[in-house]
Formats: structure tokens, sequence, C-alpha cells
């Protein structure tokens, strides 16, 4: 039996459940559940319907591309029974659920951490930008002198961060290759992994 | 209390059950061609076909006034002339702008596969008879070009 995403919200479809519908065209439809099939009635688009996974990937909401997509796969190629075979793949379908989470974990986090610099930064420029409005130029005031020089360091080393930010993201490309050669190893029990984990 | 709000949001959900007209067009009786259909539609010798069809009683306009955009048939050219400037038809010619949707696609965002994003057209209304003729005389690739 094999699980099939729905062709809106691309949830998994169980078996007994949802409708599959097959267009004058013998092109196959499957939707889990009657909410799903009645967008597709109404001709909606899932790319734009925000509670779908294809909207999630389409806005950057989630981690679209990455290689730990490219092992659960339909094969259709039988496969004879091992032993060793089997238990390899048991292994590594744990072993890639687990770099799968972490990294679509990593991407969220990178996510949000942007919008709560922007944020930070914000309120550091009000204070550097607007301290006349509480404090007249000449007068003498240590502690919000004080105050305004931090608000200035802090806005600058955001600022640095940002720039590092940038320059890692550039040199990413080498720490990925080496990420590439942890999951070759891996993949040829791999290749199995999914096929079973249909089958 | 709490028996009393859940009646109430009841009844507000399914306010709506009775617009039958609505039912009645998403019935699979009265199923439209669907936005990947059209896309194919699109495609220069399809057009060609569907805008020069022999006459037929059965549907409105004897099939000769065809949007091929929305996939419809007009009594008249005026009618159809003036569809050309409804909203209905520049939302559906926004809407093919993107490539369609595919199962395919919806695989990929279950997490088989890497996302790719969707192609882009130039989508324009539909040419007069005569120019696309023109237009299709002279292309080359026409099972490809989009008109």
């Amino acid at each position: 039996m094999r699980l099939e995403p729905c062709y809106f919200c691309s949830s998994k479809v169980y078996p007994g459940h949802g409708i599959t519908f097959v267009r004058n065209d013998c092109k196959v439809f499957k939707f889990c559940r009657s909410k799903c099939h009645r967008a597709f009635k109404k001709k909606r688009n899932p790319r734009k319907c925000r509670w779908t996974k294809a909207y999630r990937k389409a806005a950057g909401k989630e981690l679209a591309v990455d290689k730990v997509f490219e092992f659960e796969k339909r094969r259709d190629e039988p496969v004879k029974y091992s032993r060793e075979l089997w238990q390899n793949t048991v292994r590594a379908i744990e072993r890639i659920q687990e770099i799968k989470e972490r990294r679509q974990r990593q991407f969220i986090m990178n996510r949000l951490q942007v919008g709560s610099n922007n944020r930070t930064e914000d309120d550091l420029k009000e204070i550097t930008q607007f301290m006349h409005l509480i404090k007249a130029p000449h007068a003498v005031n240590p502690e919000l002198d004080e105050v305004h020089e931090l608000a200035k360091q802090r806005l600058e080393e955001l600022k640095a961060n940002k720039e590092k930010l940038v320059s890692t993201n550039k040199s990413k490309k080498t720490n990925k290759k080496r990420e590439k050669v942890e999951v070759i190893m891996e993949e040829t029990s791999e290749q199995n992994a999914a096929e079973l984990e249909e089958n | 209390m709490a028996k009393k709000k859940s009646c109430n949001r009841k009844s507000k959900s399914h306010s709506h059950k009775k617009i039958s007209h609505l039912h009645k067009i998403y019935k699979t009786k009265r199923k439209t061609k669907d936005h990947d259909q059209i896309h194919v539609d699109l495609k220069i010798k399809n057009a060609y076909e569907l805008l020069n069809q022999s006459v037929d009683n059965d549907v409105p306009g004897a099939a000769q006034n065809y949007c091929v955009h929305c996939a419809r048939y007009f009594v008249d050219e005026k009618a159809l002339k003036e569809h050309f400037r409804t909203k209905l038809h520049k939302r559906r010619m926004k809407a093919l702008e993107t490539e369609p949707y595919t199962q395919e696609e919806a695989k990929r965002a279950a997490g088989m596969g890497s996302y790719v994003a969707p192609k882009k057209f130039e989508i324009k209304t539909q040419p007069d008879r005569q120019t696309l003729t023109s237009i299709y005389q002279e292309t080359t690739d026409k099972d490809n070009m989009i008109i």
C-alpha cells in the first residue's frame, strides 16, 4: 500500500480516506479530505492557499531545496529481500529523518532571526537618532550619554554581524561540498530506505 | 452558556448551505476545463483548431465565438469582445501566467524531491481569427508556441 500525497495540501492520504478523482483524460488527482477536493473544484491555486505545503515551500517559509529530499522517492523496482540491506535501511531512515528535522529547524530559526535582528536594529536606530527629543544637545546628563553611546556601539556590532552573515552565506558553498560527501557515504543503503518505506 | 455559544457558531458556519446555484456549478457533471488543460489549448496548433470549429448547433453561437482562456462559447462576436473586458477574463489570464500545478509538484512539496520554481508565461488575449491564421501559417514550432 502506498501513501500518496494529497494533490492540494500534500499531506498523506491514508487508505480508506479521501477521494480519488480521475479526469476524462485519465489524469489522477488524490485528495485527503473534502476541504481539498472542494478547493480543487473551485480551481484554487495551491501555491496561493496559505495552508498548503506548496504555499509554504513556494513562499520560502520552509526548507524547500536540499539534498535530504532526494532520498524518499517512488521507485518502481522490485528488491530481493536481504537481511543486511533491511537493517541498513532501517538505520538509514532514522538517520535521514534526524538530519532532515535538524536542517528544517535550523532553516526556520534562521528565517525568524532576520526579523528579530531588524526589530532590534530599528529600536537602536530610534535611540541614536532621536536622543534630542528627551535631552537637549548641550545639556549635561551622563546617564543618557552613556545609553546613547551604548546604543551606537550595539548598532555597529549588529551591522558588522549582518555583513558577516552575508559573507558566510557566500562561503557556504565550500561547506556544502563537505556535507555532500557525508550523505553520499550513506546513499547506498538510503536508496533502498525509501523503497522499503513505501513498500 | 457554553452550549448556546457552540450552537451559534454552528448556525453561522452552515448559513450558506442553501446557495444551491453554487452547488450546481461545482458538480462533476458540469465540470469545466482545468487550468492545465487550458495551457495545452493555448498551444498555437490547438488554439487554431478551437477558433476554427465547424458549425455545431448544440453550443452557444454554433461554436463560432470561443474564448480559449476561459474555455467558453459566446453567442456572437460582440458578446465575445465584451467578455474580453470583464474581470472574469482578466483574472483567468492572470492565473494562467504561471505554470499549472501538478500532482508531481504536490509530491515535491510533500518532501519527495526539491522545490522547482514554476515557469512564467506571457499571456495575451487571443487575436481575431484572421490574425491567428496568419500567425499560424508563419510559425514553424506549432506544438510549443503559446498564443
